[in-house]
């Protein structure tokens, strides 16, 4: 036991004193908060600007639409220049105004003629052109100039049609699930999505970690030593232990400061003077909790001691390509079936995805963070992920028992069943 | 109490299409210094390799200081060398050390005092610079190899297994490994190594064991090796180099079972019921200039060509270890 610490503490200590490990540890949080505060930053950049208010109106209506919308957009504190022009002098009239726009002194002018006081269409040219707020801005602006003129011909007065027309609307959405109205039904999902993502970044990280540092020993012709001095079952369980610990702090420094981000956000996005996203810490109940830990421990040492055995087989970090593409092959369905799962977290597949243990350590607890699911699926999803587990480092010992001592060309898949028949 | 440190009986190990080590047996005695001489793929390695209990035999048994090898602990009174030698590159060498001590379950303390002195005696830690506190890959090759002697004698071991140990050794190494070795012996350890190089082995052990195809061709200790196979072996020196006439003489086969020939000396094994005498006429008459002729106790080279022969040497290049 003392031993196989040994082997916890070496992988453990040299690949947290790594330079990778405190970038990726520092930089999961950055990017985080980076995720959080970028879409606020972005949407206080993407409402109207004053921009807008600073064009041309080429007016060539005849009928006043264009001081109509002027007024519209003064509003926001600048009234547009309003060009009265004859229909046959736009070309000319556009051509002066593109040099203006050109020269900066306008950011884009706005055509009006007969077809916009019919109600078909306007013109805009200008630099923020495909800034799509302004463009909805300027829209609002004219159509409602031509609504506006379209009620005074009918009779109505000016002021009342001004009162009448002007409704600002926000559409606000909430979801609803069997289990009711959740607090916010957005907030689980995202959960879903940033628990699967953790969990799939880890495995495939630490995996890669866990094989080049087996094909490292080897290269660096340390193995021999090392597996004189102990057990080599034991070594691989040091090494998968370590590395999951390491996997381990990794994780909870993220999911800290995640929620650290989340409780402290508004007065973060506060001080920065931006509106706050509102987004709350998902609730997520103990008995959950610790399944999501034991989903997270059990497919990490599923895989990682996989990873190991695969490492154990070449002698090149070349040939760790080859051997680690299968793996992936047997995580990546977990991240395809992510939606279907999030679509019927209660259907048929995501029933039997959950019980597969190759999927069930990133789906279940993708499943058990947007519904509630049955104790007994969770107690045989378990059930079934620990046999396998104890199935795979059994496997994985056997190879890794041989395979560490081999040198030279990749085996062929007969060969390294050959190892796990005669191993010991 | 044992006074075999290292019994190994009967075992046996079988890999596909054929079989490295055949029903082989060896004791070697506490405080001995024992050679394990053999061509490459002789089984050398395997045997290592079982002993330390890294792959185990398909039948015999193996003890260590009289207990099985497989037994807990065992291993921890084990220093063992590989052939395929290596250090984790980007540790720290400080921290390298106090892992493979704790490997063998040496308390921290103790490995800390430990490392501090070996580094001391080998050069590794001066006024001048502290190269424990360096990282492996930051050190020459030389010093290198001096870190995998601390990482193999730090936990004192009783028994030190050597596999093949000069390989790739600067001169200043070697030199300072065979002192090591004898300072084991000294200390009443015991030492069990590899080789191909007969003159090494010849000029440090105390007892032999030559293996070829798997097998045990002989053991035993070198004096009684060499007394056994003695008598009829005679050292030749000529003046100058070898003439026509002179080498007819020694193709004879009637007169010279078997020659080693290194061109003006030459070691001579008489066919058997060749006279001696008769030999050194005929050389004398055929114009050699004799500057050495003397019945002496063969080498453990000849030895060893005499009973594994060419052929094994061949078919053993293909083996591995």
């Amino acid at each position: 036991m003392g031993k196989m610490f040994a082997v916890i503490k070496r992988e453990y200590l040299e690949r947290v004193r790594s330079k990778w490990f405190v970038v990726a540890t520092v930089f999961g949080p950055l990017m985080m908060a980076v995720l959080t505060i970028l879409p606020a930053y972005m949407a206080s950049k993407t409402t109207p600007s004053n921009e807008v208010a600073n064009i041309v109106i080429l007016d060539a209506s005849g009928t006043g639409l264009g001081d109509r919308i002027s007024q519209q957009l003064g509003a926001l504190g600048r009234t547009p220049q309003v060009r009265a022009i004859a229909p046959a002098g736009i070309a000319l009239a556009e051509s002066t105004a593109t040099r203006e726009v050109i020269d900066k002194s306008f950011e884009g002018y706005l055509v009006v003629d007969a077809l916009t006081q019919s109600g078909e269409r306007a013109r805009y040219a200008g630099r923020n052109a495909s800034t799509i707020p302004d463009i909805e801005r300027l829209q609002d602006a004219t159509r409602g100039a031509v609504l506006a003129m379209r009620f005074e011909a009918a009779g109505l007065d000016a002021q009342k049609v001004q009162s009448l027309s002007s409704v600002k609307l926000r559409l606000e959405t909430e979801r609803l699930t069997e289990q009711g109205r959740g607090s916010s039904g957005r907030g689980n999902v995202v959960l879903a999505y940033v628990v699967a993502l953790l969990l799939y970044m880890s495995i495939i990280l630490y995996g890669q970690s866990i094989l080049m540092g087996v094909i490292e020993e080897k290269t660096q012709r340390v193995a021999e030593v090392v597996v004189a001095s102990i057990p080599s079952d034991k070594l691989l369980a040091g090494k998968v232990l370590g590395v999951g610990a390491v996997g381990l702090t990794q994780q909870v420094v993220w999911v800290t400061s995640g929620l650290l981000l989340l409780k402290f956000q508004q007065p973060i996005m506060k001080a920065m003077g931006l509106p706050a996203v509102g987004m709350q810490i998902p609730q997520v109940s103990i008995g959950t909790g610790l399944a999501f830990f034991a989903y997270f421990v059990l497919g990490f040492i599923f895989f990682t001691s996989l990873f190991a055995a695969a490492g154990s087989m070449v002698s090149s970090t070349q040939d760790a390509q080859q051997v680690s593409t299968p793996l992936t092959f047997l995580i990546v369905p977990s991240i395809l079936l992510l939606t279907p799962v999030l679509l019927q977290p209660n259907g048929t597949l995501a029933r039997v995805v959950t019980l597969i243990p190759f999927t069930s350590p990133i789906l279940m607890p993708v499943r058990m963070s947007i519904t509630s699911v049955p104790w007994w699926e969770v107690a045989a999803s378990i059930t079934i992920l620990i046999a396998t587990c104890l199935g795979a480092i059994w496997l994985a010992a056997r190879i890794y028992r041989v395979g560490v001592l081999m040198y030279g060309k990749k085996p062929s898949v007969r060969e390294v069943l050959r190892w796990v028949r005669l191993a010991r | 109490m044992s006074t075999l440190a290292v019994d190994i009986r009967s075992i046996v190990k079988r890999y596909e299409g054929h079989v490295a080590v055949k029903d082989l047996s060896l004791q070697v005695p506490k405080g001995a210094v024992y050679g394990l001489l053999g061509p490459n793929g002789a089984g050398k390695t395997t045997t290592i390799r079982m002993l330390l209990d890294i792959i185990a035999p398909d039948s015999g048994s193996i003890a260590i200081m009289g207990v099985s090898n497989t037994a807990s602990g065992v291993l921890d009174r084990v220093g063992y060398l590989p052939e395929e030698r290596g250090l984790y590159k980007r540790m720290q060498v400080r921290r390298l050390l106090h892992f493979l001590a704790e490997l063998k379950g040496v308390s921290k303390r103790d490995a800390s005092q430990r490392i501090d002195e070996w580094l001391e005696r080998l050069d590794l830690k001066t006024a001048a610079k502290d190269w424990g506190n360096s990282k492996v890959d930051e050190l020459s090759r030389g010093m290198q190899q001096k870190v995998q002697f601390i990482g193999t004698l730090l936990h004192d071991p009783d028994v030190v297994i050597l596999d093949e140990p000069f390989s790739g050794l600067d001169p200043i190494n070697a030199q300072a490994l065979k002192d090591t070795v004898v300072d084991l012996r000294r200390r009443g350890k015991t030492v069990l190594f590899s080789t191909h190089l007969m003159d090494n082995a010849e000029r440090m052990c105390d007892s032999v064991c030559i293996l070829a195809r798997g097998e045990k061709v002989l053991d035993g200790g070198v004096a009684e090796v060499k007394a056994a196979h003695g008598g009829s072996h005679i050292a030749l020196g000529l003046t100058g180099a070898s003439t026509p006439a002179v080498d007819a003489v020694l193709a004879d086969r009637s007169l010279v079972g078997r020659l080693d020939d290194s061109s003006r000396f030459f070691e001579i094994e008489l066919a058997p019921g060749a006279d001696a005498q008769l030999l050194l006429r005929r050389l004398i008459d055929a114009g050699a200039g004799i500057e050495r002729y003397e019945r002496v106790q063969p080498s453990l080279h000849q030895i060893f060509l005499e009973k594994v022969g060419a052929s094994g040497i061949e078919t053993g290049m293909s083996g591995h270890g």
